[in-house]
């Protein structure tokens, strides 16, 4: 999953795109509008965090224009907490609104509970054949047995998983999973795929030549 | 409860008055149409009592026959010389007390013949002849007046069939004057006069019918009262709906506004009377009230909103380092946010408590007698450090200035206008910081080489919060309350803070003090 943050405050920044990349996220960052609506505009973000108030270009402004091009699930940050405001930010086309300050617990729950909602998954429990993923404690089950697995192989596998049923091109996953300052070799996804095959079985995951990966649902 | 209502009042005092009016009119009409009533009577009395006066007489020496009586020649006038016109109407008249009459009869010229009967029965000579023509005002109808004469020994000489049998002889006052008398006997008025020998002439009349006819009026008089009472109650009650209805307005308008609506106004459509005056009035103080409160929630929301980021950085520092093992520079780097975003925060409640305080009054300014350009010199000397780091240049103009006010306020003043000009620079930019006297006013001036303050923003600068640039300013870390805290300052010493920016060539600001006059 790849999150974009546009935060002005640079420590709240830090500690956001930390907490992410702990959780496994691909996290890019920008620190005022224009930079943030230019990312949001040219990459397939699975979730934006937005701020509201912001330099050059402001919370709502980002999220008009880029509501212009995009539907990426945006949540929106501010201090500002009368309802007049969260009703004006929820109009604008935000899809979640959180108030500063938050706890970071729940601002990584709503995140998930966000991208879930995008690809259509009603709970945190996704479950195909034997193979079951649980979203919030970022587990896998094979056959009730736990296991192990990387943050990167956990990440590949969920969006694998919310995608069931469609082909996922490489370009894509390259996209989702890895931030710009990630070194993409072409090689590793490949690994992280065949290090989830032999963990998984061998038919779980589908190669589709020429065009990506699948996971039949 | 009721009582206490301003339109409850009005209709009851406006009742009684009205029920006061009415009363007194209604008494005045009846005790006029009584008065009328009882002089038209007495008129017709005192008309008949002059006939029966006449009748009643001395017989001649010829008709006598030897018969003289021992009371002799007295009485040959039959009644004292009537003088005077007739009474006047509106006299007091008390019905049932005897009172004289002032001369009503004066005819007495003109005599029917004698009569003749049983004149020899009596002791003295006295005979009663009333002429046919005479006796027709005794005639028995609806009116029927009656007569009887009593000679002065208390025995009836005459009486007219009209006269009841229980008509009595009034009581001789002796040496009263022979003037006709009024008197009340039950529902009758009766007219009597002591003839100077002492013989009793009374002519009467029921006076049921005038009474029936006053009862009628005092019914209808009542009746009419009552009416115009009920109506002028109605108009009362209307007028004063109407006249209250404003009140209902501007206190429905007032408990919305004290509900928290602050926007209500009352409406001024009759704009022309006292209430419209006072509801204008009103409208005027509620604008004033929500601008007040509005300004407040806004400096509450902004302060909140203030406090609100760096406890965000601060929680989210924390909670993100504390998920889990870090390296020490990676806890090095969370404390140093945690203690920027504490400066902050104490940055902020540094300023909101001076705010705070000027703005109550309650700061103990300490007045004193200072020298504007050391305390200059001082605060500038202490930012020389920060101006060198961005290369700026302060360029110092102090000539000595005594002024009178709160020397450390004024050098947080100069403090922070000096700041912002070196903060808000151009890189090798320079502070230009000058005194001048003009007239009794000391002048200190500030003025940077930066970008200039934009026209729409220069009126809102000093406004609490207001930052030219809309978003944190995280590189210059100010809140937007410096300014705010200067003019405070300025305006507690009676002075003033101005910006002036000439299109985009820095920005100047001027604080007038009043000045000590140089001492010759």
């Amino acid at each position: 999953m790849r999150i974009l943050i546009i935060e002005d405050e640079p420590d709240l920044l830090r500690s956001l795109a930390m907490a992410l990349r702990d959780e496994g996220y691909a996290v890019d960052t920008a620190e005022n509008g224009e930079n943030g609506l230019f990312s949001a505009e040219s990459v397939a973000y699975d979730a934006i965090l937005l701020d509201v108030m912001l330099p050059k270009l402001d919370g709502w402004g980002v999220l008009q224009r880029l509501r212009n091009s995009r539907k990426t699930p945006v949540l929106m940050l501010t201090a500002r907490d009368t309802s007049r405001d969260r009703v004006r930010g929820l109009d604008t086309g935000a899809d979640d609104y959180l108030v500063k300050p938050f706890d970071l617990p729940e601002l990584l729950a709503r995140l998930r509970a966000l991208i879930r909602r995008t690809s259509g998954q009603a709970t945190t429990r996704i479950e195909i054949g034997e193979v079951a993923l649980d979203t919030a404690a970022r587990s896998a089950t094979r056959a009730n047995a736990n296991i192990e697995l990387t943050a990167r192989e956990y990440v590949l596998l969920e969006y694998l998983m919310l995608h069931r049923g469609q082909v996922v091109t490489r370009t894509a996953l390259y996209e989702h999973l890895f931030d710009e300052d990630d070194s993409t070799l072409s090689n590793l996804l490949d690994v992280h795929v065949s290090n989830l095959r032999k963990k998984l079985g061998h038919e779980f995951i589908t190669t589709r030549r020429g065009h990506g990966y699948c996971i039949e649902g | 409860m009721v009582f206490h209502s301003i339109r409850w009042r009005l209709q009851l005092w406006h009742g009684l008055i009205l029920f006061a009016v009415l009363t007194g009119f209604g008494f005045t009409a009846y005790r006029l149409q009584h008065a009328n009533e009882l002089y038209r009577v007495d008129q017709e009395l005192q008309h008949r009592l002059g006939p029966v006066l006449e009748a009643l007489r001395r017989p001649t020496n010829a008709e006598r026959g030897g018969l003289a009586g021992p009371g002799g020649p007295d009485g040959a006038r039959a009644g004292p010389s009537g003088s005077g016109g007739p009474r006047r109407p509106g006299d007091p008249n008390r019905p049932g007390e005897p009172r004289p009459v002032e001369g009503a009869f004066g005819d007495r010229g003109r005599r029917g013949p004698p009569p003749r009967e049983s004149a020899g029965e009596f002791p003295y000579p006295r005979e009663f002849r009333l002429g046919p023509n005479r006796a027709v005002l005794f005639e028995s109808d609806a009116n029927s007046f009656y007569y009887v004469v009593w000679l002065r020994d208390g025995r009836e000489l005459s009486r007219s069939t009209t006269a009841t049998s229980n008509v009595s002889r009034p009581d001789h006052v002796s040496g009263s004057r022979p003037v006709p008398t009024i008197r009340m006997r039950g529902t009758n008025r009766e007219l009597y006069q002591f003839t100077p020998p002492g013989d009793c002439i009374l002519v009467g009349r029921s006076l049921a019918p005038e009474l029936a006819n006053l009862r009628q009026l005092a019914l209808v008089l009542s009746g009419l009262g009552c009416a115009v009472l009920v109506l002028g109650l109605a108009g009362g009650w209307w007028l004063a709906t109407r006249a209250i209805r404003p009140i209902h307005d501007i206190s429905a308008a007032a408990a919305t506004i004290a509900g928290g609506d602050f926007s209500h106004r009352i409406n001024t459509d009759n704009t022309d009377n006292e209430l419209g005056q006072l509801a204008a009035v009103l409208n005027s103080t509620f604008a004033r009230l929500e601008g007040a409160f509005a300004r407040q929630q806004r400096f509450t929301a902004d302060a909140s909103h203030e406090l609100r980021t760096p406890i965000a950085v601060i929680l989210s520092q924390t909670q993100a380092t504390l998920a889990r093992e870090r390296n020490s520079t990676e806890y090095r780097e969370t404390l140093e946010a945690c203690q920027r975003a504490a400066q902050r925060m104490r940055r902020l409640t540094e300023s909101l408590l001076a705010l705070a305080r000027l703005d109550a009054g309650h700061e103990t300014m300490k007045w004193n007698r200072f020298d504007l350009s050391h305390t200059a010199r001082d605060a500038i000397e202490l930012l020389r450090p920060l101006a060198e780091d961005r290369h700026i240049t302060i360029q110092c103009e102090l000539p000595s200035t005594e002024c009178f006010g709160d020397a450390d306020r004024l050098a947080q003043v100069i403090t922070n206008l000096v700041s912002n000009a070196i903060l808000h620079n151009k890189k090798d930019g320079e502070v230009r910081v000058s005194i001048r006297r003009e007239n009794d006013s000391a002048l200190l001036v500030v003025t940077d080489t930066g970008p200039g303050i934009p026209a729409e923003d220069r009126p809102r600068i000093f406004e609490r919060f207001y930052r030219t640039d809309k978003s944190r300013t995280a590189t210059t870390g100010g809140i937007g309350l410096g300014l705010a805290i200067c003019k405070a300052i300025v305006d507690a010493h009676d002075g003033s803070l101005d910006v002036s920016s000439p299109a985009g060539s820095g920005a100047t600001f001027t604080v007038r003090l009043a000045a000590i006059p140089c001492e010759a």
